[in-house]
């Protein structure tokens, strides 16, 4: 049976196959980490149960959880622009470190009346985050150096640069920690309870990077560097300028990401502010397949998955232990898109 | 002049992690893939030196325990992205965080506390009483010799100067020719990113046995990504890679000093020194001569899976 049967790989993914992957990626994860538990001694079920519980029915919970779609959607949205012409942005991360750092600066340092400071913030946040992709970019577009090591390297440098101005010279003197900065008096007004405007404008944001990508002229030259960089120059596409302005918006994204954590969410700048979401972000883009307007719902499901890490903290999973599920998933992702470029043919089938 | 040997010292001693790390990334790119995930393997490999030497107070067991964990991982990585030809650079940022995350987990009932055996430090006799030099350089743990003498070497000859060195080189330049030569290309490539996978570990035990004797949540803080720039800098060349850990090195035994000598720079501003030395590294370079391009260039292959039966 099994020999009249043979594969043929096409040369681009199978939509369909791709997506039913992705899930079973989930599943296989998800159907890991409960056996573990259930080596520990913990019930899965049961646990499974708490979770839905303590997210869905309860104001609180749902708070929680929306608080981090806001990132996660906007992070996954960053690495997939970054993607429609071919580029790893893993600098995320650093970028939203910055971005919030940035606003922390105009969120301390600038006075001023809310309706003037709070756009202050946000676009300090997109600046901070320009900055931060700048080298990477010109390097990637002038000098051809990889934008994967050089945007990832940066994470470390943000990090180390929040880490200092927390607990240094910006460190809060009157409050009880001296890990962060004072809390900063402008904040995002409320959408949904304690779920900032941030959740709405980030899905905007998706929608709008949709609609500019697939309908306006530009981003049918972006999308068509990304994936014929020759033929695009050959068509008289400036690839390089393309490269340059779609990295910048790249990062710019991810510093309103931070900038919005820091004035709707977290309110004062410490060092594990940006909570890997950078890092996962290519997981939501992955996911999305670098569709923006799916990094929404993929977005919304790593929040689900990191939301849970955080409710079993008690049982002893960390956020480590998701970054590790992340992982897991992405892995068997990659593998599924691979598989998903086969289909399966009967010998001496026509359809060659 | 202690200060001299000190810097030489710990130049040695902070180098030694990265050059095993970039050799491992050398043997896998030689042969055509990349992998990103040296950052999670180190990890892997520095939380299983400290659980070994837990268990057993051996620390050439720890080393060895994570030489094989990082083989295992390894072997996944390769099944991906060598039998299933799965993406590198996503399989590579999985590997990273499965091992950071996995590592990280594990490490808790480790944390703050020093490793419980470690490497010592062996006195070469007459040669580690040469001033300066002696100390800095005769006076190490046994690995250093194994890390800066026998495995650059022997790379180097394996890769330059052997048949099967030429047949791996073939496979990351040209795996279709090499493939029509009789040259078994996917065995090359799993055996290669295994062994390179291995050497990934083994940097991580290296990490927590002789270089900072304890385990804590993200030690290994981007010298994996580190050592994977390295490689390219050094032109996918074994002896290179290590000259340039310790040029790394050297940067990191400065900011060592700085911090020792109270410095008029704070602590955090010191240890951004090795990041942005590497991206400069990266960059300038490139754009100082050109013809460097051609000369260090990338095996011709890398990153490409190799489908024989599609066309």
């Amino acid at each position: 049976m099994l020999q009249g049967l043979r594969l043929q790989r096409l040369p681009s993914v199978q939509p369909g196959i791709a997506l039913a992957m992705r899930a079973l990626a989930i599943a296989i994860v998800v159907l890991a980490a409960s056996i573990a538990l259930l080596v520990a001694g913990e019930d899965p079920i049961a646990l499974g149960a708490q979770l839905v519980s303590a997210t869905f029915s309860s104001t609180f919970g749902m708070e929680d959880f929306g608080l981090l779609v806001i990132p996660l959607i906007l992070t996954g949205l960053s690495v997939a622009v970054g993607q429609q012409i071919g580029i790893w942005n893993i600098g995320a991360e650093g970028q939203f470190l910055v971005g919030a750092f940035a606003a922390t600066a105009v969120g301390l340092f600038v006075p001023g009346p809310a309706w003037l400071i709070l756009p202050l913030i946000i676009a300090a946040g997109a600046l901070g985050g320009v900055v931060w992709i700048l080298v990477p970019t010109l390097a990637r577009a002038f000098v051809g150096v990889n934008e994967l090591i050089t945007t990832l390297l940066l994470n470390f440098v943000a990090a180390l640069l929040v880490y200092y101005v927390s607990t240094g010279p910006w460190r809060d003197r009157v409050g009880m920690s001296n890990s962060s900065t004072p809390r900063i008096t402008v904040e995002m007004p409320e959408f949904w309870g304690l779920i900032h405007w941030g959740l709405p404008i980030a899905i905007l944001m998706a929608l709008a990077a949709a609609a500019i990508l697939a309908f306006s002229r530009w981003g049918y030259e972006v999308r068509l560097s990304g994936s014929n960089p020759s033929a695009a120059a050959y068509a008289g596409i400036a690839v390089r300028r393309h490269i340059i302005t779609v990295m910048l918006l790249s990062g710019l994204i991810a510093g309103v990401a931070g900038a919005f954590e820091l004035a709707g969410t977290v309110h004062r700048l410490q060092g594990g502010i940006s909570n890997n979401f950078g890092y996962l972000g290519i997981m939501v883009a992955v996911l999305a397949r670098n569709s923006c307007v799916g990094v929404i719902f993929t977005g919304i499901l790593m929040a689900f998955i990191l939301n849970s890490g955080i409710i079993l903290q008690t049982q002893g999973i960390t956020t480590s232990a998701v970054l590790a599920m992340t992982g897991a998933i992405l892995f068997l992702t990659a593998i599924g898109d691979e598989l998903a470029h086969y289909r399966i043919l009967r010998a001496g089938s026509t359809r060659a | 002049m202690d200060l001299l040997t000190g810097i030489l010292a710990t130049t040695f001693l902070a180098g030694g992690v990265l050059a095993l790390a970039a050799m491992g990334e050398v043997l896998a790119e030689r042969v055509g893939v990349v992998n990103l995930g040296a950052e999670g393997l180190m990890a892997m490999g520095a939380i299983t030196g400290v659980a070994t030497v837990a268990a057993v107070p051996s620390p050439a067991l720890g080393f060895a325990a994570a030489l094989v964990v990082g083989a295992l991982f390894g072997m996944v990585f390769a099944f991906a992205t060598v039998t299933i030809r799965a993406n590198q650079v996503l399989c590579g940022l999985a590997l990273t965080l499965i091992g950071t995350g996995l590592a990280n987990t594990i490490g808790r009932s480790y944390s703050g506390t020093p490793s419980a055996a470690v490497f010592e430090r062996v006195e070469v006799p007459l040669l580690s009483d040469i001033p300066i030099l002696g100390p800095a350089l005769f006076s190490q743990n046994v690995l250093l010799y194994l890390i800066y003498i026998v495995l650059p070497l022997g790379l180097h000859y394996l890769l330059f100067h052997t048949r099967h060195g030429l047949n791996m080189r073939a496979v990351g330049e040209n795996p279709a020719a090499a493939d029509a030569a009789g040259i078994p290309v996917g065995l090359i490539r799993f055996a290669y990113v295994t062994a390179g996978a291995a050497l990934c570990g083994g940097a991580g035990a290296y990490l927590t046995l002789a270089f900072v004797p304890a385990w804590s949540d993200g030690m290994v803080a981007g010298r994996g990504w580190i050592a994977v720039s390295l490689v390219i800098f050094a032109g996918y060349r074994p002896v290179n890679a290590v000259l340039t850990a310790l040029l790394f090195g050297l940067i990191t035994s400065i900011g060592f000093v700085g911090q020792a000598r109270n410095w008029p720079v704070a602590a955090p501003f010191l240890s951004m020194l090795p990041y942005l030395g590497t991206i400069a590294l990266m960059i300038v370079p490139v754009l100082a001569w050109q013809k460097v391009r051609r000369l260090m260039a990338a095996p011709a292959a890398l990153g490409e899976p190799f489908y024989r039966d599609v066309r």
